[in-house]
């Protein structure tokens, strides 16, 4: 039996698609998984002209913001955050599902996580790095940002610790921090597989000084899965936590709309959610064009959909609570706020378009034929990602434009910097991934190839259970 | 001209250039430094050895509008003058001051005055000028002299420009003086010459009266005695307990004013509707009193039976006949003659003459006489009569009626002088043109409302260069000596009103000679006025069409600050629009029309037209389009003009209400094809005046407040709290606010921006919600329907919330609360999150989203109260209770060993109230004023009850006396 039908009958047995469809030995793998940061393409050459144009618009659309002033976006008195807190949410609850696929689910010992923890974990680097500029950008004075950690100043002044804005500024450096080294330490392996195989000494080279001094020995595979798991437990209540943070922003504040006990529940599930949607938009055109459909299995396309089904639902009750309870708390600033403005005021367009999309989009994955499916997925992904990102815009507009006196009340509208600046980080973010896709083995070698050998283990086993209950039938 | 060292710069007198001038010219750009008068200016205190830096300094000074004087003090910094306070001392004041008072000071900076004196051929220096027209004029000596030679001059009070008006006439006996401004009320003086026989002022104590009817008349707004009357007005209108009595006022008006806004009992009515209104009221008045005049009541029975609105008319009637004696009637500027004729008559028919209406002679010179508008001046014109025209700070070819052409019949006249502070329409026509001085420049004298005299004393030396008015009448006198100083000093020894040094300084100290007011006349109304009056006004065709109702502009006059950026950027106190005037229309009309806000109508009345973008507004009689007067300047912080200028629609024979007018909205080509309606984005101060049954401005009727003082008491009432209160020490501040008094004249607004060197933002950052106004007017519609509702005036500042909102939230301590209650802004400290903003319910604080200050122009940094930041871009900032204010007056008490007095610490706010509705004290002392009135059963705080702030700002409620008997 070749490899191929064992894992199928593997998957029979199960009822689930194989997480792993190769068999092929760890030399094959290696060196396939290796091939795009030795083998680059026309493709992928004008995809990264295109994104660095993209990001020097970007650029250029912050330096503007900078030496002018945040008077060049929308904002106005009442609605003093607009755009930039919204792409900050967004941006950050992207970068959620990445340390939450490989921190959480590893600790779950889910094996499907293995094939597509990599490019999760970049996909939450490059995400965070996006967030993380918007809390400074919106800045009247972004140059004095650090002012908001508690660093020793010499003038001994602190930040106001009641504040959530410090709490975030912990929150997201630690995120950071953290995602960054256990991405870092997962890859080492790989890097010493990628130093091994380099076709040039530079290359060979280049890979040596970040491989760290990898052997591979048992002392290092020993330490390594130590050290994997510690940060793995490190990562998971940060997985939690940063969103929840990121909530308080707007929870701790008295605006209706905003000052709500659910908002913590209520923002984690809707980051993994979005985060979930964004690791569909790029695991779907990367199984693809490199050809990894042995490696990123319908398991995967199946699983990640379920996990935006479960967190998709949970916003979509979060939605209903944070309604009625407007309507049951009695405030009439917050009834009007939830029960008028948002759904029929001058943004319930918005409001709508949020609503119809989270309801449908991962409804439809109770349908097995769709989460198969890697176009809809794909298409139901982009959805969401808009929708997502609407949804923190209105959560914010909302809230602000029509508060409590109504003599302040006024709309906003963007400015083509507000534009520029969020397709710009759309193409900054593209172009990092395109430098981690060309750069960094983005499945994990190793890990896969462990997987194979279990895989092959438990099928060889099942396959003797079989036989031996053959002999005794 | 001179150099800021005194040395003298020879450049302009020459006409010659040389490097050394251009240098000593570049020298001078760069000092741009205020020198202080030469003569002997006198600060409002005592004299201390010198100016100490640091410490401003007060001097008392009077400002006129229309004419009238106005007695401010003015703060001075090192010679700077940076702030405008009300003189106590003085009757038009009494401590307050207007907008336009308030705003002025901007004038005195702007960069874009005038500073070349000019012939038409290019630079001509004051000596220059001084040899053309101080000798006895060419070809004007035989054999009348000064035949050919006419002067335009504002109307004038001044016994100085009077004494030089006659030197001038002394050497040109032909010469013809006339005098024009577009608002001035030439009317009343027709009235009065019909009423007594004489041109009499009509005095008005709204102090005294219960009951007031103003017929078209914005008494609270836009009259030059606006801030006298409010704060009578106000005196009446105060309740502090249920015991309290509270005057009633009932207004008839075309479109909202400030008193209209406010009054129990409003009536819409077009118009060409408005006398006849008036007529039905005179008519139940003359008709429920039995010793009314035969001639009156002859009159009035004459007229047809169904006069419009009568039950409403009869009602009010009714009221003012049971207050006779304590009543006013007063009609508006903009009323024909026969109207104030009538409004005379039936002030005398209620015995309110001697009570609350008394008559003394104008202050104006040469009020009523024959040459003293513009017609005999045309007329010369026409004939090519005039060989020498002169024009000192007037600017008819803008303002004058626009069937009388000015321009182009100036354009005849051989030779012309004009003087103006700016490079006006005027100045452009003139063969001469010489840089007028700002108030706070020169010298003068005027005379209050009352004929109080007032003394103008300059604080810095001309800033461009210029000369006053009153030094070119001297040069036609050919005085040797055309020093205003010496020749006020000089004419007021002689006069007798100061014949000592020591009674010249007191004077100059106080700004006014005590004292001086006129005394009252004892005028006998001639009953053989009324009929005509009365039928004119019958007469009076009522047309169809759309009437047009010209008004003076409650920001800009009439057009005198049309280029003071203060006053541009106010919102409008009662369409909240700023940047603009459109065209006001009743919501009614606008649907009928088929207007929307924004959209640019074309606007014709006989050959006349105007386009201008409309609003529909509150208030406005239906078919009526409401225009104010004075817009239309171009404006160099916009690179644009701002607004429209209405003048072009004026005419001598319907100077205010214009009737059978047309308005279409203007369509253009859309590039996909078809047409699309011309609109504008007006820049709202506030889009929504809805209140939304929010507890915000709490109101309600006299009579309830009598039946449950405390009917504000289920909103202010404090929630259980997890938390213990704060133990407070030492001083804390708070403020009240009176909803009952407030106009919503947003005097307080502009003094604020004044103190705090508030910047503008312009159109744009106006439209978009980023202007910087610490203290705004909010105005909430109250009532049903869409027209007939009353807006109401809330300000609002920073609450200086005890538990505030925006403290907690800010992540780097840049608003915390100081000791005594003030919830502080540390702008070094903030980094721009803009948290705190969101946060506050109130939404007081305002962000510098870019950098709104002009560090390049030198002139405008002058005016910045050294006492407070600049604030630089990406710094939140708010109302601080003038925090400045506080620590001076706590610095001055501790130096002296004593504990501060009640009242010592006055807000910007606070002072320039007309009113006295904002009051701002120790709310720990119990016997503070502030603390008396936070203690009143309709003492309230915004919000408390719903959030819990617990601020220090409280409010009176508003409270309006409902006459029950006046239809809905």
């Amino acid at each position: 039996m070749d490899t191929r039908a064992e894992s199928a009958a593997y998957s029979k047995a199960v009822d689930e698609p194989s997480v792993l469809l190769t068999r092929a030995p760890d030399a094959v793998l290696t060196r396939r998984l290796l091939a795009p940061i030795w083998v680059g393409g026309i493709t992928w050459k004008v995809l990264f002209l295109v994104t660095a144009g993209g990001t020097a618009i970007m650029a250029l659309a912050i330096a503007y913001t900078v030496i002018t002033g945040i008077g060049v976006w929308g904002n106005d008195i009442p609605v003093a955050w607009a755009y930039a807190i919204t792409n900050f949410v967004w941006w950050i609850g992207i970068g959620h599902a990445g340390t939450f696929i490989s921190a959480i689910l590893l600790l779950l010992e889910q094996p499907w996580r293995t094939s597509i923890n990599r490019f999760a974990e970049a996909m939450t680097l490059f995400a965070v790095l996006n967030a993380a500029m918007f809390p400074v950008l919106h800045l009247g004075r972004p140059w004095l940002a650090y002012w908001i950690f508690p660093y020793p100043s010499t003038m001994q002044v602190w930040p106001q610790f009641r504040s959530a804005l410090p709490w975030d500024a912990a929150a997201i450096s630690t995120y950071g921090t953290v995602s960054l080294i256990f991405w870092y330490l997962g890859l080492v392996p790989d890097l010493a597989a990628a130093r091994d195989t380099a076709p040039t000494l530079l290359k060979r080279r280049l890979y040596g000084i970040f491989a760290l001094g990898w052997r591979g020995s048992s002392a290092h595979w020993n330490h390594y899965r130590i050290a994997y798991g510690i940060l793995g437990g490190l990562a998971t209540p940060l997985v939690l936590s940063v969103h929840t943070v990121v909530s308080f922003d707007f929870a701790i504040a008295q605006l209706p709309g905003w000052h709500s006990t659910i908002f913590p529940p209520y923002f984690v599930a809707g980051a993994i959610y979005s985060g979930f949607a964004m690791v569909i938009t790029l695991m779907v055109p990367i199984r693809r064009i490199f050809g990894l459909h042995e490696v990123i299995t319908t398991r995967h396309l199946e699983a990640v959909a379920k996990m935006t089904l479960v967190t998709g639902s949970i916003v979509y009750y979060a939605y209903a609570v944070e309604t009625f309870l407007a309507w049951y708390g009695g405030s009439e600033f917050e009834m009007y706020t939830m029960l008028k403005d948002r759904i029929s005021g001058p943004y319930a367009w918005i409001v709508w378009i949020v609503y119809g999309i989270n309801f449908v989009a991962p409804n439809l994955f109770w349908f097995r034929r769709i989460r198969r499916s890697a176009i809809a997925l794909f298409a139901i992904s982009i959805f969401i990602n808009v929708a997502m990102w609407l949804e923190r815009f209105f959560l914010i507009v909302t809230s602000l434009h029509r508060d409590f006196l109504p003599s302040s009340w006024r709309m906003y509208l963007p400015t083509f910097v507000d534009g520029a600046i969020i397709l710009g980080t759309l193409f900054f973010f593209l172009f990092l991934f395109l430098l981690f896709l060309r750069f960094v083995p983005f499945v994990p070698i190793s890990e896969v190839k462990e997987l194979r050998h279990e895989l092959a283990k438990e099928e060889r086993e099942l396959a003797e259970r079989a036989k031996e209950a053959a002999h005794g039938r | 001209m001179t150099t800021p060292t005194g040395h003298r710069l020879p450049l302009l007198e020459d006409d010659g250039w040389s490097r050394r001038h251009v240098l000593q010219l570049l020298g001078m750009g760069a000092l741009a430094a205020c020198q202080p008068p030469r003569e002997p200016i006198l600060p409002y205190t005592v004299q201390p050895a010198g100016v100490v830096p640091g410490k401003p300094q007060f001097y008392a000074t009077t400002m006129t509008l229309d004419g009238y004087a106005t007695g401010l003090l003015v703060e001075s910094h090192v010679g700077r003058p940076t702030k405008i306070e009300g003189n106590p001392d003085h009757p038009a004041s009494l401590g307050a001051t207007g907008l336009q008072h308030q705003a002025s000071i901007l004038d005195l900076y702007d960069p874009s005055r005038a500073r070349l004196p000019r012939r038409r051929e290019g630079p001509a220096g004051w000596e220059t000028f001084v040899r053309e027209f101080g000798p006895l004029l060419p070809g004007a000596g035989v054999p009348p002299p000064g035949e050919g030679l006419h002067f335009v001059l504002p109307p004038t009070t001044s016994p100085l420009a009077a004494s030089l008006v006659d030197a001038v006439r002394t050497r040109y006996p032909r010469a013809a003086f006339h005098f024009h401004a577009p608002l001035y009320a030439r009317a009343a003086d027709e009235a009065a010459r019909a009423a007594f026989g004489q041109v009499l002022a009509t005095q008005r104590f709204f102090d005294r009266a219960t009951r007031v009817l103003a017929i078209d008349a914005d008494f609270l707004g836009t009259s030059p005695f606006g801030v006298r009357w409010s704060h009578d007005f106000a005196q009446r209108r105060r309740v502090h307990g249920p015991a309290d009595d509270m005057n009633r006022l009932y207004v008839v008006e075309s479109d909202l004013g400030l008193a209209g806004a406010i009054a129990d009992h409003r009536l819409r009515a077009r118009p060409s509707e408005v006398p006849l209104v008036f007529l039905a009221i005179a008519r139940a008045l003359v008709r429920g009193s039995p010793r009314a005049p035969d001639a009156l009541r002859g009159a009035l029975e004459r007229l047809p039976a169904d006069l419009p609105h009568a039950p409403w008319a009869e009602a009010a009637a009714r009221d003012l006949l049971q207050h006779a004696g304590d009543c006013v009637v007063i009609v508006g500027d903009t009323q024909p003659a026969e109207v104030h004729v009538l409004a005379h008559a039936l002030n005398d028919l209620l015995g309110n003459v001697g009570r609350t209406v008394a008559y003394t002679p104008t202050a104006i010179v040469e009020a009523g006489e024959a040459s003293f508008g513009l017609e005999p001046l045309l007329a010369a014109m026409d004939a090519r009569a005039v060989s020498t025209l002169v024009l000192l700070d007037v600017d008819p070819v803008r303002d004058a009626f626009a069937d009388d052409r000015f321009g182009a019949r100036m354009a005849q006249v051989p030779q012309t002088v004009c003087l103006s502070l700016r490079e006006t329409a005027t100045a452009k026509a003139s063969r001469w043109f010489l840089p007028g001085t700002h108030w706070l420049e020169s010298w003068g004298d005027a005379r209050a409302f009352d004929g109080t005299l007032s003394l103008r004393q300059p604080l810095v030396r001309p800033l461009y260069g210029g000369h006053d008015a009153l030094e070119v009448l001297a040069v036609f006198a050919g005085l040797a000596d055309t020093n205003p100083w010496r020749l006020l000093r000089t004419l007021h020894q002689r006069t007798g009103a100061a014949p000592t040094d020591a009674t010249w300084n007191a004077a100059v100290q106080r700004g006014l000679f005590p004292g001086t007011a006129f005394a009252e006349v004892a005028a006998a109304f001639r009953a053989d006025a009324v009929a005509p009056a009365v039928n004119a006004m019958a007469t009076r065709a009522r047309p169809g069409g759309i009437e047009i109702a010209l008004r003076p502009d409650p920001r800009l006059h009439d057009g005198t600050f049309a280029h003071n950026e203060w006053l541009l950027e106010l919102p409008d106190p009662i369409t909240r629009v700023s940047w603009d005037n459109p065209a006001h229309v009743s919501h009614a009309t606008a649907r009928r029309l088929d207007l929307h806000e924004g959209d640019v109508v074309e606007v014709r009345w006989n050959d006349r037209s105007l386009r201008i973008p409309v609003l529909p507004t509150e208030g406005v009689a239906d078919d009526t389009l409401a225009l104010t007067l004075g817009w239309g300047a171009w404006v160099a912080r916009e690179r644009d003009v701002v607004g429209t200028d209405a003048y072009p629609l004026r005419t001598r024979a319907a100077p205010w209400d214009l009737a059978g007018a047309t308005v279409e909205p203007i369509e253009r080509p859309r590039p996909v094809g078809g047409t699309e309606r011309v609109r504008v984005e007006l820049a709202s101060g506030q889009p929504h005046i809805d209140m939304h049954d929010r507890p915000i401005l709490l109101h309600d009727t006299l009579e309830t407040f009598r039946n449950q003082p405390d009917f504000v008491r289920p909103h202010d009432d404090r929630r259980p709290s997890l938390y213990g209160a704060w133990t407070q020490h030492g001083p804390q501040w708070g403020m009240s606010i009176d909803l009952g008094t407030c106009t919503g004249c947003a005097t307080c607004v502009i003094a604020c921006q004044a103190e705090n060197n508030i910047p503008t933002v312009g159109r744009i950052g106006t439209a978009k919600g980023r202007a910087m106004h610490w203290l705004r007017i909010d105005r909430y519609r109250l009532g049903t329907g869409e027209d007939d509702v009353q807006l109401l005036p809330q300000p609002m500042l920073c609450q200086h919330c005890e538990k505030a909102p925006c403290e907690y939230v800010c992540p780097v301590n840049a608003t915390v609360h100081s000791p005594d209650g003030l919830n502080e802004m540390v702008y070094n400290r903030c980094i721009g999150t803009r948290f705190c903003s969101n946060n506050c319910p109130y939404k007081v604080r305002r962000f510098n989203f870019l950098e709104y200050n002009d560090y390049e122009a030198e002139t405008p940094k002058m005016q910045k109260n050294p006492d407070v930041t600049v604030r630089a871009r990406g710094v939140m900032e708010k109302c601080t209770y003038c925090v400045q204010r506080i620590r001076t007056a706590q610095i001055e008490a501790r130096i002296e060993r004593r504990e501060l007095r009640d009242g010592e610490v006055r807000t910007a706010c606070q002072a320039a109230c007309p009113t006295g509705a904002i009051v701002f004290g120790q709310v720990s002392d119990p016997n503070s004023g502030v603390a008396a009135l936070q203690g009143l059963p309709h003492s309230y705080a915004v919000l408390q009850h719903e959030l819990g702030t617990e601020p220090r700002t409280r409010y009176l409620a508003h409270l309006r006396n409902e006459n029950e008997e006046v239809p809905a």
